[in-house]
């Protein structure tokens, strides 16, 4: 009856809502994400950022990351670690804490995120000596 | 006497189109009409980011850089081109880049007096 | 068989028949002119002086015959036999540049036995030069190269690869300067030659003979002379190559633009090649005038410090004492505020490498603010007429004329190092025309014989009442020449030298024309600036203590930071940051002489112009251009807004200075000396005579540019090393 009316829509909205933390919080996520979305929580990674399934949606929008909230509106898909990023994309259907084989080594360094636009961003230098070679004032 | 005859000789040229000043200055105005007309047509053809008005502008500004001018033999070849660059727009024969270029937004204009051309390093 | 040869001519004993070209001009004008003869070069009749060789007769109706040892300023050696040509009559051809021409004498240059001769020559030559044009620095400019392309044979018949092979020789180092590839080595002695006779250091010989002969230095040793770079050009295959310039460039592919040295007063010509907007070499050009057709090592090496250490950015002093860059926007700006405030207590320097443009547009500015207080870093004494008759500091006797001299009194120069090409002439002067050569000052070495008169000034006043020896034979020469260092004038007794040497000039007997005072300067600038009207010396700017102090090129630290009060604005325009740089709190960077078209006039007085081989580096300008600007900034726009403009204002201020090529004498001798005469200091000091400039390894680093310069300091090193060498 309820879903003949359309009223399940409704309160699937609420509940929605309420999954995520009432109203103020899912306005705020709204506003973060452009996104509400309902679903299982897989795991969380050393960063913060969440991971959440939801089979409900088709195959490709069913996985999803909500970036830790020390991003706000600076998140960026290079923020997700590598062995999420296995999950993430489907080439496992495992998260990385189930995952048997994944290597572990005190050497891996740790993830680092894209610096482009940053300060610490790669620039190409010209490797060839220049033509003229200015002068360096002498530092007092 | 001589010197008269020369300068007789000098000023009475042979005219290309235009027997007068008169006559040079209404070929204009009649160029200047033409053109004038079909703006708004030029700017539904062409489809630029212009409006009327704008056009109408740049085609006062188009002919008052040649306001200075006093021969009217130069007058006239000036007109002959306004002809045929109007007939090329109104023909479509221009493209839309070749009608903007009429509208040199970013081109700066190149230093003239010593210090400009100095800070410019244009020397 | 050169070294007995040379002996003799430096003895001036007789000279051998394979001289008599050398020696021809020097003859000439004592015994009544002997009668032409006539011969018949390719059937052209030619009338030639007796004694003229058959390569010189060719050469006067047009007919070069090929040559790979003879040279026109060196000594005929005959080596090379590529100059083999048929006199009919004689059953076998003859060395062109060694045999004196006959009456009637019939000479073939074209006929099939010069051809054969030629092509059998070349051969030889080609059997132990190594076939790697392709590497070779020569490859391009080659003597050997094209001259096998016109004479030599179109096939090889070299076969003997597999048993003996082809000669080779070890490399030698002789410098930082000259590479040696001694397997490309032709024997053709020319660089024997110049070493002995026209550098005079007679390192270079041959060992061994046949096959097994090697030209080099007998022993491990450096060839260091002020000259030593003319070798590369002399070697006409790629022997000998310039260290610095290898591997770098094509003949081809280089762009070549004539110009004018400036890191000596001399002014020599030479050719800037440039490729990708960059120097890559400098080599001489000929002018006879001048510099014949040699140029000093560090007018041809130095050019590399043109491309380190530059001022490529406008840049102010921050307040926290550091130079930082700026855009010349601000720069102009800063600096323009601290000249008006600053009103007419303006003063200027100018350096020795500074353009008369500069110097003018420099001069022009400052009046215009109401200063005169502009002067040049090197001293010139003010006693007397100082430096309003131009006798006073001019080579009035030209460069060339040294040649003519018989008799030679230096006081307080090293002609050698301060002007090696005017030293070049008076040596050839001492060795083809027995010219007597004496020094008043430091026990130096001239490359020939002189008679060291001492260090003491009093020997001047000696020498002018007559009790010094020399007095006599200064007195009895036709053509004496006393040329006075321009260094030594700063002592404190300058004025007092002067008048002295000026009067002892006026006291001897000079044939016609000649002039016996000459001025030899240190830098290119001095003569343009004084020409100008700047101050010689610095004193005025200490007198004066101005509140902003100009420096135009000014490097010599001749004034310092406690010279100036405190709080003085010191502005440094110029091209290398160098002492001038240092001391500045705002600097304008300007183009070096390759980089601007710029009228330098040199020790003799000869106006002449550099032209711009590159574009100056970063937001470097041209000197004047820069004060042009800057004038407008403070509002009293200087009336000239390009090159034409300010050389019509140069030509208003003396005319001579756009009279490019021509050397503008001067006169008032006698009105000179009368005034040096009322010199207030007319009391010689007792302290010896000296220059700075004594031996080699002062004389490679003298200026901002060849401070700066890499090869210039590895040449002082070779220096160093060479005198640890036990040769």
């Amino acid at each position: 009856m309820a879903r003949y009316l359309g009223i399940d829509k409704v309160f699937s909205v609420l509940n929605i809502i309420k999954e995520n933390g009432g109203l103020r919080a899912s306005l705020y996520k709204l506003y973060r994400m452009d996104e509400l979305k309902l679903g299982t929580l897989v795991g969380t990674d050393k960063y913060g950022n969440k991971y959440y399934q939801n089979k409900r949606f088709f195959y490709g929008r069913n996985r999803w990351v909500e970036y830790a909230p020390q991003y706000y509106l600076d998140y960026d898909g290079s923020q997700v670690p590598a062995e999420w990023y296995g999950w993430l994309h489907y080439k496992t259907d495992l998260p990385p804490d189930q995952e048997p084989f994944r290597p572990k080594y005190k050497w891996m360094l740790d993830h680092v995120e894209n610096p482009s636009g940053t300060p610490g961003q790669y620039m190409p230098y010209s490797t060839t000596t220049p033509k003229i070679e200015a002068w360096i004032p002498p530092k007092k | 006497m001589s010197s008269h005859a020369i300068r007789a000789g000098t000023k009475q040229v042979r005219p290309i189109l235009s027997t007068d000043r008169h006559e040079a200055r209404q070929r204009v105005l009649n160029l200047y009409k033409a053109w004038y007309r079909q703006l708004p047509y030029i700017v539904k053809q062409y489809d630029i980011p212009k409006s009327v008005d704008s056009l109408k502008q740049k085609l006062r500004e188009e002919f008052r850089k040649n306001d200075h001018l006093q021969d009217i033999r130069v007058i006239d070849m000036l007109v002959v081109k306004g002809q045929m660059e109007l007939k090329e727009t109104v023909n479509f024969w221009k493209q839309k880049g070749t009608f903007m270029s009429y509208f040199k937004d970013t081109v700066e204009p190149k230093p003239k007096d010593f210090l400009s051309k100095f800070l410019s390093g244009h020397n | 068989m050169l070294r007995t040869t040379l002996i003799k001519a430096l003895n001036a004993a007789k000279l051998s028949p394979k001289h008599v070209s050398v020696v021809s001009r020097a003859s000439s004008d004592v015994a009544k002119k002997p009668e032409k003869i006539e011969v018949f070069i390719d059937d052209q009749p030619v009338l030639v002086e007796p004694g003229t060789t058959v390569l010189q007769a060719a050469a006067l109706i047009g007919i070069e015959i090929p040559r790979f040892c003879y040279h026109e300023r060196l000594a005929v050696a005959g080596n090379c036999r590529m100059c083999l040509v048929e006199v009919e009559k004689s059953p076998k051809p003859v060395a062109a540049c060694a045999m004196p021409v006959m009456k009637g004498w019939r000479i073939k240059t074209e006929s099939e036995m010069t051809k054969k001769a030629r092509e059998g020559v070349m051969e030889f030559l080609l059997v132990n030069h190594p076939l790697d044009c392709p590497i070779c620095d020569q490859g391009g400019e080659c003597d050997l190269q094209d001259q096998s392309m016109a004479f030599g044979s179109d096939r090889s018949r070299f076969t003997d690869i597999d048993f003996s092979g082809k000669r080779a020789v070890e490399d030698k180092d002789i410098g930082p300067l000259i590479k040696t590839i001694m397997t490309r080595c032709i024997h053709c002695t020319r660089c024997i030659r110049f070493a002995s006779e026209v550098a005079g250091v007679d390192d270079l010989g041959t060992t061994g003979r046949g096959s097994g002969m090697e030209i080099g230095t007998y022993v491990q040793k450096f060839f260091l002379s002020e000259l030593s770079g003319n070798v590369i050009d002399l070697c006409p295959v790629g022997a000998l190559t310039s260290k610095p310039y290898s591997f770098t460039a094509r003949p081809w592919e280089i762009r070549k633009i004539d110009s004018i040295d400036v890191l000596d007063a001399i002014g020599s010509n030479i050719v800037v090649s440039t490729r990708t907007g960059e120097v890559m070499r400098i080599l001489p050009r000929t002018n006879e005038e001048i510099n014949e057709e040699w140029l000093s090592d560090k007018a041809r090496f130095a050019y590399d410090g043109l491309k380190r250490q530059r001022l490529v950015t406008p840049m102010l002093r921050g307040s926290d004492g550091e130079l930082t860059p700026v855009d010349w926007e601000t720069a102009l700006l800063s600096v323009g505020k601290v000249l008006r405030n600053a009103g007419s207590s303006v003063g200027a320097i100018a350096g020795g490498l500074a353009d008369a443009e500069a110097l003018v547009a420099l001069k022009d500015l400052l009046n215009r603010l109401g200063s005169e207080d502009l002067c040049t870093e090197h001293t010139f004494p003010m006693d007397g007429s100082g430096s309003d008759l131009r006798s006073n500091y001019l080579l009035n006797n030209k460069i060339a004329g040294a040649e003519d001299a018989d008799f030679v009194l230096l006081i307080g120069t090293n002609p050698r190092f301060e002007a090696p090409l005017l030293n070049s002439r008076l040596r050839k002067a001492y060795v083809h025309k027995e010219l007597d050569v004496a020094l008043v000052g430091p026990k130096v070495d001239l490359t020939y014989e002189y008679d060291h008169l001492g260090d003491d000034p009093n020997v001047i006043s000696e020498i002018a009442s007559g009790k010094h020896p020399i007095a006599k034979k200064l007195k009895a020469a036709k053509k004496p020449l006393i040329i006075l260092g321009a260094d030594i004038l700063q002592r404190p007794d300058g004025g007092a030298l002067l008048a002295a040497v000026q009067s002892l000039a006026a006291s001897t007997t000079p044939s016609e024309g000649w002039k016996v005072f000459n001025i030899l300067h240190k830098v290119a600038s001095q003569v343009a600036a004084l020409d100008i009207g700047y101050t010689p010396g610095v004193d005025k700017i200490r007198e004066n203590s101005p509140k902003v102090l100009f420096l135009l090129g000014a490097d010599e630290a001749a004034i310092d930071k406690s010279d100036l009060p405190e709080g003085c604005f010191v502005i440094y325009q110029g091209h290398h940051g160098d002492q001038g740089a240092v001391i500045a709190d705002a600097i304008l960077p300007g183009a070096a002489y390759t980089e601007k078209q710029a009228t330098y006039v040199n020790t003799e007085g000869r106006a002449q112009q550099t032209l711009q081989a590159v574009s100056p580096p970063g937001q470097a300008r041209e000197d004047w251009k820069i004060i042009r600007a800057l004038s407008e900034v403070i509002r009293v726009p200087l009336p000239y807004d390009n090159l034409n403009e300010i050389r019509c204002r140069l030509h208003d201020v003396a005319p001579h200075l756009t009279r490019y090529g021509e050397a503008e004498n001067a006169n008032y001798f006698k009105q000179a000396e009368e005034l040096a005469k009322t010199a207030k200091s007319s009391n010689l000091s007792g302290s010896p005579i000296d220059v700075k400039i004594k031996e080699l390894k002062d004389f490679y680093m003298t200026d901002a540019i060849s401070r700066a310069s890499p090869t210039m300091a590895k040449c002082v090193q070779a220096v160093l090393k060479q005198k640890q060498s036990k040769y």
